[in-house]
């Protein structure tokens, strides 16, 4: 690994080292100067950073390309060897069609995201619509709706769990009894348990973008406003017309950052209910394949193949969004 | 009303401005109400956990299905203590919650040194190969890409070999860079004024004390943004620290608290009410820095809308 390492640290500096001779050639053209002094300052000062970032954020993703074409096991790191024959990307490719753990893996996460996506931006725009004026007590509810962000995943995850706890005293079910129903097991119903992680992480997180949401509100201008109406029209006519073009940069923010993090859920099946096939998300199988399991190689194929999708995606939302401008 | 009427001489005109008078308090009742019925929608789970875990087990179970379920247990503040003071001395939250202030104090002071020097550089010099980092700048900022979580574990434990009491660096070292921060501390810093750093080279002084002693405290609202995401980052971190860290180290455990709860909710005859303090214990350090920081955490996401 140290090979490797040293390897692409070379490869890096050879390609800083003719972006500045390129740099110096230049200046010599245009018979300006640098200053010595501040340039060695700037080396110096921007070190700690690249340093950083070389080994924690540049060296993890270069490593995850190239582990999804080894056989890379975490408790034999010496002995990694190119694989020809690609079968990380083969076991994928047959666990989807054998309905193995990726097919749910796959259809699990596709059914949070749909879910997920259109109910927390939803959320997240009617509230920033309805606390967006100047009236008495709007403040309080604005702090009520964000309460839910500020609790981390994990304790958002546990108090659900009580919430929807299967024993008859729990908050869902002692409810349900005051209907003569029978205590339930909410996680683990087959199709329920998605459901209410998706409720949960929509419940969780849409107070954040209706902040966002409220943010780019203010930006859109008032005279907008005041010439529609002049021109008569109604308020749902203005905010078709005026207050969705002025969104329209925002929501495409929104729209990607939710994305990509829906796309990544992991915490909320594993706390809530384990490493099981109803609710088993593509990054819970990756941290399962690669940290448990210690198949670095398998799980890195999966990265791979989940940067290519999302990434495609977003480029299409963005593609989409912002052509008319 | 009588005021009113008084004043106005047109009959008609009255007449219309009490309808539209009583359309308005109709409206806005309607418009409370809604937004009340909202908020409880909002905070019942969090009314549910603070009302749980000052019960003991039976007086959880006696009000299982009542309203009672979001009140208090005011006839037994006994158990409130005990709860908590079981969750404090027994299973000794406040080791992990000291882990996770001094984890997220070193990541706040690296973070704000390391990536603000960056940006810094960014900023206000010119020397050879800089558009080499910025296109990585640009590049790591614009590209999705999917969180490498376990290729970075195995740099961490083969390439760094990082074990023991070591693995803290592995949990305060990647959380230290971020190239979105090198960005908005770049933004931030571009429109200061060359004049300040102009004086201060003419007086002698070096790079290093102009950024320590005249940047960053003209920069406070951006540092204490970034101080700010840094505390609710590494407190609200669960997973990472969880894989790198070991449970126990040598007598003083190492987990934060987020790990720490995972653990403490799983044991063997732990009461509801018990479980609910603990929640309720790791939860309130964020909410008194949402509350104090509030301000910067809204600068935040003004500059978060910059991005695209």
């Amino acid at each position: 690994m140290l090979g490797s390492t040293l390897a692409i640290l070379g490869v890096l500096i050879l390609i800083f080292a003719v972006i500045a001779v390129k740099d110096l050639v230049l200046a010599k053209i245009k018979h300006t100067r640098y200053n010595w002094k501040n340039c060695l300052a700037s080396y110096g000062m921007i070190l700690p950073a690249v340093v950083l970032a070389f080994i924690f954020v540049l060296l993890p993703i270069i490593y995850s390309l190239g582990y999804a074409f080894t056989d890379f096991y975490l408790l034999k790191p010496d002995n990694i060897t190119f694989d020809e024959d690609f079968s990380n990307f083969t076991i994928i490719i047959r666990s989807i069609r054998e309905k193995g753990d990726m097919y749910y893996a796959i259809r699990n996460t596709s059914i949070f995201v749909v879910g997920v996506v259109p109910l927390q931006i939803g959320m997240a725009l009617g509230l920033a619509l309805f606390v967006n004026r100047t009236k008495k007590g709007v403040g309080i509810f604005k702090v009520c709706y964000f309460a839910p962000v500020v609790i981390s995943l994990t304790i958002t995850s546990y108090l659900w769990l009580q919430i929807l706890s299967p024993s008859e005293y729990g908050l869902l079910n002692s409810i349900l009894k005051l209907f003569g129903q029978k205590p339930r097991d909410f996680m683990r119903d087959k199709k329920g348990a998605m459901i209410w992680i998706i409720v949960m992480s929509a419940w969780q997180g849409c107070g954040y973008q209706m902040l966002i949401f409220l943010s780019g509100l203010t930006n859109v201008r008032k005279e907008l406003y005041e010439a529609a109406a002049l021109d008569g029209a109604n308020s749902w006519e203005q905010f078709l017309h005026v207050t969705c073009p002025g969104l329209r940069s925002t929501f495409l923010y929104i729209l990607i950052t939710v994305f990509v993090g829906a796309c990544r859920v992991m915490v909320q099946p594993m706390l809530m209910t384990g490493y099981v096939s109803d609710t088993l998300t593509l990054s819970y199988y990756m941290y399962q394949q690669g940290y448990t399991n210690r198949w670095v190689g398998r799980s890195s194929a999966v990265a791979l193949m989940m940067t290519i999708v999302i990434g495609a995606i977003t480029l299409l939302q963005r593609r989409l969004l912002r052509e008319k401008d | 009303m009588e005021n009113v009427a008084m004043k106005s001489p047109n009959v008609g005109e009255k007449k219309l401005n009490r309808l539209t008078k009583g359309k308005k308090i109709a409206l806005s009742t309607v418009y409370y109400i809604c937004g009340t019925l909202l908020a409880i929608i909002f905070l019942f789970p969090l009314v549910y956990m603070l009302a749980t875990s000052t019960k003991s087990e039976s007086s959880y179970a006696a009000d299982a299905g009542s309203l009672m379920m979001f009140l208090p247990d005011f006839h037994n503040l006994k158990s409130a203590a005990e709860n908590y003071g079981k969750v404090f001395t027994d299973y000794g939250i406040w080791r992990y919650a000291l882990n996770s202030f001094v984890y997220a104090a070193i990541v706040i002071v690296l973070n704000v040194i390391v990536n603000g020097l960056a940006g810094y550089v960014m900023a206000k010099f010119d020397f050879p190969g800089k558009g080499f980092f910025s296109f990585v700048i640009m590049f790591l900022i614009i590209v999705p890409v999917e969180t490498s979580i376990i290729p970075l574990y195995s740099i961490v434990k083969i390439l760094l070999r990082l074990k023991g009491t070591m693995s803290v660096l592995a949990v305060i070292l990647p959380s230290s860079i971020s190239v979105f921060n090198i960005f908005l501390f770049m933004q931030f810093f571009e429109s200061i004024p060359k004049e300040y750093e102009e004086a201060a080279r003419i007086d002698g002084a070096g790079s290093l004390l102009i950024f320590f002693a005249i940047i960053l405290p003209l920069s406070k609202p951006i540092v204490a943004t970034v101080a700010t995401f840094c505390f609710i980052g590494t407190w609200n971190d669960y997973l990472w620290p969880t894989m790198v860290l070991p449970y126990v180290e040598e007598g003083w455990p190492l987990y934060p608290i987020q790990s720490a709860v995972t653990s403490i909710q799983s044991i063997q005859g732990i009461t509801t009410g018990e479980i609910m303090a603990a929640l309720i214990v790791t939860s309130v350090p964020i909410f008194i820095v949402y509350v104090v920081a509030q301000k910067y955490i809204m600068q935040g996401f003004g500059t978060a809308g910059l991005k695209m």
